[in-house]
């Protein structure tokens, strides 16, 4: 009897914690953690990763092959392929592996949530609907900017090793480190709230990835029929239509070229700020919208 | 310090009412809240955690005003949905851990809080399976111990035995019950069933239509309407009979007798003593009767003994 006593004792062992309690931001942090995991399917099944770790290879794969070439036949590859041209549609592939990873990531981030109905468990917890939000919206960004900062930190390094001295490519090329840092930052805010916005729409998961993948596949159609076809202003603006020619736009103006570059953009004839407001723009609105698809969502 | 303190809670809808000028007063214990499927509970609860605003009126919680310190009230309740809120493929330790971080608990202590709360709820081996694959008994005790595994000091249990079969039913409220008395954790359970709200609370609030009907101690109902059942090893009929004669509402039956509680029921016990004692019987059990509650709320009876949705 004593020994079952001590049993259920032991069963019964339950304990107040004590401990600190970190509040709203380590909520917060903990679920932008959680996200950014999620996203590349850590700490779950195999069959989660194949799809956003592929894409991340293949998003890498034209910097590796360059670097390889570079290896093997000691070419100085900087000429080859700049870095601005990498998200570009002149390289074409590494872009459309960014907008697969979007299509493929955010309904997994978002419609989770909404389709197990766990939302009223965050929601009940320190942190806000906002915070929530933000959480989820920062994991996709940040989960975007591995792959757009990674190819181009192997296509730097690389250059830099290939040439005669190290020291001296670093001093002379220190000046793209910039112009690639921000344009990573705005590729990836860019694309992340494009598709956070699509997929809060449903909790379905595959129509959430085929609205993503829908725009990216009839928009620059319609764009190029606008700016080729009509030979006015209106046609003209078509191009921001493109998100693929507004990454193009405001990378060529970030890296300090000009953003005529390609038949479209040249047609298109606009400054690079251009595109570069547009996107901010377009990122701003389309995160108030999942803020406030958030702040309405009822439970 | 009242646990839930709310003055003229009004929520409304564009097409209804859902709580009208609710003004609730409790303290700390386990709280039943009572009422038929849609008079409103669940949006009272939600109201009280700060995820929906009130229309009109304020609420405290824990000494916080929900509407404004919603994120710090927060830290410190946990709540249990009424519906299915799992995801099917990842394990009961790795969500429960998730969610213990996103209450504010340090990535180690939260752990560790997920074990020992997964094992108080009685899941042990099964943990580290897939939530998929659990039975419904099994996902609400996950459910429960998301609720607690941050240790609040409130826990909103939203009809915590939906769907469970009888044994399953037992468990749970058993598991509150625990919750409540040994670990010292203030519970509002909503239940449209008088009988678990009976066996496990210690004070009840009673809604209806979205408008307050009643609030108090259960022992305040039960004694106010009660009747006691007296089991005698003689002839009971004698004993109520003998009952009857001094005044007290009795009737027998076999070797039970039931006997209307009357005032602080100092006097009935009295009486019933007296008359055992002059019949010469002995008293084998004497207890107030578990239906009392349901006494109470007859008119209501129908729709609180609605088949509950599984």
């Amino acid at each position: 009897m004593s020994e079952r006593a001590a049993g259920s004792i032991y069963d019964l062992g339950y304990r107040r914690y004590a401990g600190v309690r970190l509040g709203r931001w380590h909520s917060a942090f903990s679920l932008y953690v959680h996200g950014l995991r999620a996203a590349f399917g850590l700490g779950r099944r195999a069959s989660s990763k194949i799809f956003p770790v592929g894409l991340a290879i293949i998003a890498a794969i034209p910097a590796i092959g360059y670097l390889m070439a570079a290896a093997f036949f000691s070419i100085d590859i900087s000429d080859v392929l700049q870095a601005e041209e990498y998200y570009s549609t002149t390289t074409f592939f590494p872009q459309v592996a960014l907008m697969l990873f979007v299509a493929a990531v955010a309904p997994e981030l978002l419609g989770r949530d909404q389709r197990h109905a766990t939302l009223p468990l965050y929601f009940s917890r320190a942190l806000s609907r906002y915070d929530y939000t933000l959480a989820r919206f920062g994991a996709m960004a940040t989960a975007l900017l591995a792959l757009t900062l990674l190819p181009q930190a192997i296509l730097f390094l690389g250059n830099a090793m290939v040439v005669e001295s190290f020291g001296d490519y670093f001093r002379e090329e220190w000046g793209q480190v910039g112009p690639i840092i921000g344009s990573s930052i705005l590729i990836s805010v860019f694309l992340a709230a494009i598709g956070m916005v699509i997929a809060a729409q449903t909790s379905r998961r595959a129509f959430a990835t085929i609205g993503i993948i829908a725009p990216f596949i009839f928009l620059p159609s319609i764009a190029t029929v606008l700016v080729e076809m009509l030979d006015n202003f209106t046609g003209r603006i078509g191009v921001f239509l493109n998100p693929f020619l507004v990454i193009d736009g405001f990378t060529y103006w970030l890296f300090g070229a000009s953003a005529n570059v390609g038949d479209q953009l040249r047609d298109a004839n606009f400054a690079g700020g251009a595109y570069f407001l547009f996107a901010l723009a377009v990122t701003v609105i389309a995160l108030a919208l999942l803020l406030r698809r958030y702040g309405r969502q009822s439970l | 310090m009242p646990l839930i303190e709310t003055h003229g809670l009004t929520k409304q809808y564009p097409a209804v009412t859902a709580l009208d000028a609710l003004d609730i007063d409790v303290e700390p214990g386990v709280i039943g809240l009572v009422g038929a499927n849609g008079a409103g509970k669940s949006t009272l609860i939600k109201i009280l955690l700060g995820l929906l605003p009130a229309t009109r009126g304020s609420a405290r919680v824990l000494d916080f005003d929900v509407a404004h310190e919603g994120s710090s009230l927060r830290q410190f309740v946990g709540y249990m949905p009424e519906h299915d809120c799992l995801p099917p493929d990842i394990s009961a330790t790795e969500f429960v851990a998730h969610l213990a971080q996103v209450s504010g608990l340090p990535r180690a202590a939260a752990r560790e809080r997920t074990a020992e709360t997964l094992r108080h709820v009685g899941l042990f081996e099964e943990r580290y399976r897939n939530l998929g694959g659990y039975s419904t008994g099994m996902k609400q005790r996950v459910k429960l111990a998301q609720a607690l595994v941050h240790d609040p000091r409130l826990i909103f249990l939203d009809e915590p035995t939906n769907g469970l079969d009888p044994a399953g039913r037992e468990e749970m409220l058993e598991l509150v019950r625990r919750t409540g008395s040994e670990f010292g954790i203030a519970i509002l359970m909503a239940s449209h069933l008088l009988g678990e709200i009976e066996r496990v609370c210690d004070a009840l609030i009673v809604i209806d239509g979205g408008r307050l009907v009643r609030q108090g101690a259960v022992a305040e109902f039960t004694a106010a309407l009660g009747s006691l059942e007296v089991e005698v090893d003689g002839d009971a009929t004698s004993l109520a009979a003998r009952l009857t004669e001094r005044g007290f509402e009795a009737r027998g039956e076999g070797a039970l007798a039931y006997v209307a509680l009357d005032g602080d029921g100092e006097e009935t016990y009295d009486a019933i003593r007296d008359g055992i004692v002059d019949l010469d019987m002995g008293l084998v059990r004497l207890e107030q009767r578990r239906q009392s509650l349901e006494d109470l709320f007859r008119p209501q009876e129908e729709s609180m003994a609605e088949p509950e949705h599984v």
